[in-house]
């Protein structure tokens, strides 16, 4: 796993897993989090392609799909921005939540656990992982 | 965009009794990046150099820029060799201005680009280079060329890490703009590890393996710990 800068952003590498997925994935979690503000500019892709040494293509098709999913858009000339609107974002992050609570239940019932018990094990991992941020 | 640029289809050459070559079939894609890798004597160079038309196949049928390697496709190929040497008494500049005598397609403004992105003196002369310097002067050559093939055998070997980081941002730099197609043959594979479309791995003249990186990472990991496990 490498770490790399790009600006102020950071990305881990792990070259034994597909690039595209990466970029993706972390570009994505960074708009949605708000780490890339609303209406912020975002790298270019020969700035990423520089910075995290890979090809151009790769962090082109990845750019796409944040377009695609409403988290960017490009200005004339300007370059690429993370949207200024929140409700695209909420959007988008709704559309993945609702899908891995999906999966997640679907894991679960398929174990035979009714929603009683996943709700207590959620609440057990959460109270561990509150234990976990305070230590 | 799945047009060939290279298409080999059972090509084999021995030198005496030395198979360089072994009914190589393979297609390399226009406007990729196709990393060439194997270990010493795995045919590398020999394919390069046939590409180049200067080693011809004794059997089988090889296809470059939709004909026979040749003067003509040649003019269209930006080629640096294992082991390329400059003459000793140009200056970076004055080797710039024979490029744009010389070789097709050879833009001095971005040499001139490419030479200052790398750190290379325009008045120092190759003689007074350092291996590093000069393998840059070398591969602007190169990449300062508006060609559709661009081939480089082994362009790191002998280069700092410093040098080497500028030679892969030159390459970047290349495959975004110009929509060359770029034939790498490397041992360092972390070096272009990001970079590679395609990879080939080549043994004993022959294609060992091939693939989409993407889909060998998927599948075997890095493409740096794959190369380790296909030596073995």
């Amino acid at each position: 796993m490498d770490e790399r800068q790009v600006g102020s952003l950071s990305f881990s590498i792990d070259f034994s897993q597909p690039l595209y997925e990466q970029i993706l994935t972390q570009m994505r979690s960074l708009i949605a989090r708000g780490t890339i503000g609303l209406g912020e500019k975002i790298p270019s892709v020969r700035e990423m392609a520089h910075e995290l040494k890979i090809n151009p293509n790769t962090v082109m098709h990845a750019y796409q799909e944040l377009e695609r999913d409403g988290l960017t858009e490009k200005r004339r000339g300007q370059g690429t921005f993370a949207t200024t609107s929140m409700m695209k974002i909420k959007q988008f992050k709704e559309r993945f939540a609702l899908e891995y609570a999906q999966d997640f239940l679907e894991n679960m019932h398929s174990l035979g656990f009714n929603l009683n018990e996943i709700h207590t094990y959620l609440t057990r991992l959460s109270q561990e992982k509150g234990h976990r941020k305070n230590d | 965009m799945t047009e060939p640029i290279i298409i080999a289809e059972q090509i084999s050459k021995s030198y005496g009794r030395k198979q360089a070559i072994d009914h190589l079939s393979l297609t390399i894609e226009k406007g990729s990046v196709t990393g060439i890798l194997g270990g010493n004597g795995a045919g590398k160079s020999t394919f390069f150099r046939m590409i180049t038309g200067l080693v011809r196949p004794d059997s089988g049928r090889l296809t470059v820029l939709g004909e026979e390697p040749g003067w003509r496709t040649n003019s269209q190929i930006a080629y640096l060799p294992d082991r390329a040497r400059w003459y000793g008494n140009y200056t970076a500049e004055q080797t710039f201005d024979w490029g744009s005598n010389i070789l097709p397609g050879f833009e001095k403004s971005e040499a001139l680009r490419l030479a200052e992105l790398m750190n290379l003196p325009l008045d120092l002369k190759t003689e007074g280079m350092s291996k590093g310097q000069e393998a840059r002067l070398m591969l602007i050559l190169c990449i300062a060329r508006s060609v559709p093939l661009i081939v480089l055998d082994e362009p790191f070997s002998g280069i700092d890490g410093s040098s080497r980081e500028r030679i892969i941002e030159a390459l970047i730099d290349a495959i975004s703009e110009k929509e060359q197609t770029l034939l790498i043959s490397t041992h360092e594979i972390y070096e272009v590890e990001g970079l590679m479309d395609d990879v080939v791995f080549l043994k004993d003249g022959a294609v060992q393996l091939t693939g989409n990186a993407e889909k060998l990472r998927t599948e075997y990991g890095s493409i740096y710990d794959l190369s380790k496990k296909m030596g073995d």
